[in-house]
């Protein structure tokens, strides 16, 4: 009995120092791993979508491979909804490589015309990050984060001013309308703007088109000239002013009233 | 007389060779707790009571092992060694919580899975077991033969 007895011991000796030898040193290669989350950068694709860009540099000087490497970016509104989410898988990154990834993720606009806060008011977006791998490509790890980050809208504090009205003809006058807004978006805002002028009975009394051309971080005044029939002409009314732009198309409406 | 001195200082010299055996054991094991715990530096830095746990651990073990290595050659030698075993597997169950650890570093939660280790690690704990249990059932069987009828 003396034997196997001295055969188990020597078995879980081997096992338990190769147990910690193996642990020890997977934890400890780790402060040789080097990961670098660069600036995220936002651009629009060709076919007018939000582009984020997360470039990431993972220098693995460790002693082992890193398996199963995975980055997950979730973005939602303050409300919880998830507006879009994006995954980067790489299988393994081997010993004493470095690697180049970059995380992109794509976002329409229109995904967020859910609420118009996106397009006339300045908030702020959810990012759920999570990083996640196998060091040693068998000690499952992972890190996550929550972080806000700031939206600025395309729109921001729209306003139509008050109407001037001069004499067109012997039927009509002119109503100039001024219209104004701050682009807060990281991209240059170029599109149009059709306004439907509605007097107090709720009738249609005239309507135009002008384009617009903000470019970022500016703001945009012009005015706008409407041909309205001295007949419909009221005191109050409201307008319907529709945006149309190559990153969104509001399908509603914004009702502006005017007295 | 004689007999007698001669059974105390061979008693003595048993003992001492025993409590020799414990503190070179004791210091072995604390010198690879030393060099162990620099490779586990950066994470005590980050992980609060870390460095606790593997105190407590370190201390109870070298107990159970230096008692152990008093009591050799009876019986609660081989208790010993079975406490120790279910000792660690228990202790590394808890310290664990069973397997997957989270910390909150800043504001980053941080979620290792170590249940593949735990497994191992129990496994071979429960083959310390077993081996302190065929310890125990060997010593009682070498007693028993030397008993004369």
């Amino acid at each position: 009995m003396r034997i196997p007895i001295r055969m188990i011991s020597l078995a879980t000796t081997f096992f338990w120092i190769f147990l910690i030898v193996f642990f020890v040193s997977a934890v400890y290669s780790v402060k040789d791993v080097r990961f670098d989350f660069k600036e995220p950068q936002m651009e629009l694709t060709s076919d007018n979508k939000i582009l984020f860009s997360l470039p990431i540099t993972i220098d693995n000087k460790g002693y082992y491979n890193i398996g199963s490497f995975n980055v997950t970016t979730e973005i939602s509104d303050k409300q919880g909804f998830i507006i879009t989410q994006g995954s980067t898988f790489i299988p393994i990154i081997e010993k004493g490589r470095h690697i180049i990834a970059t995380h992109n993720m794509t976002m329409g606009i229109n995904d967020l015309q859910n609420s118009q806060d996106y397009l006339f008011n300045d908030t702020e977006l959810e990012v759920h990050e999570t990083v996640g791998m196998k060091l040693a490509e068998v000690i499952p790890v992972q890190a996550s984060t929550n972080v806000s980050v700031p939206w600025g809208a395309p729109l921001y504090d729209f306003a139509l001013g008050e109407i001037e009205y001069t004499a067109y003809n012997l039927t009509h006058m002119t109503a100039i309308i001024q219209i104004s807004f701050e682009n807060h978006a990281f991209f240059d805002l170029t599109g149009s703007i059709q306004i439907r002028m509605y007097n107090s009975t709720g009738i249609l009394i005239c309507e135009g088109q002008t384009t617009i051309e903000a470019m970022q971080n500016t703001q945009y005044q012009e005015y706008m000239e409407l041909n309205v029939p001295i007949t419909g002409i009221t005191e109050k009314g409201h307008f319907e002013v529709y945006f149309s732009t190559p990153f969104f198309k509001a399908e509603e409406p914004l009702v502006v009233p005017y007295d | 007389m004689t007999e007698e001195k001669k059974d105390f200082k061979k008693r003595l010299q048993g003992f001492t060779f025993k409590a020799l055996k414990a503190t070179i054991k004791g210091v072995l094991f604390y010198g690879i707790y030393f060099v162990l715990s620099m490779f586990f530096a950066p994470i005590s830095e980050m992980v609060s009571g870390f460095q606790q746990t593997i105190e407590i651990f370190v201390m109870v073990y070298i107990f159970l092992m230096i008692v152990g290595e008093l009591t050799a050659g009876t019986i609660f030698h081989h208790f010993f060694s079975a406490a120790k075993a279910l000792f660690v597997i228990l202790y590394l169950i808890f310290a664990l919580k069973g397997g997957i650890v989270g910390v909150t570093v800043q504001n980053v939660n941080l979620v290792v899975d170590l249940r593949l280790f735990l497994v191992v690690a129990m496994l071979l704990g429960l083959l310390g077991f077993a081996k302190s249990v065929l310890q125990a059932i060997n010593f009682l069987n070498e007693k028993a033969e030397h008993v004369n009828f």
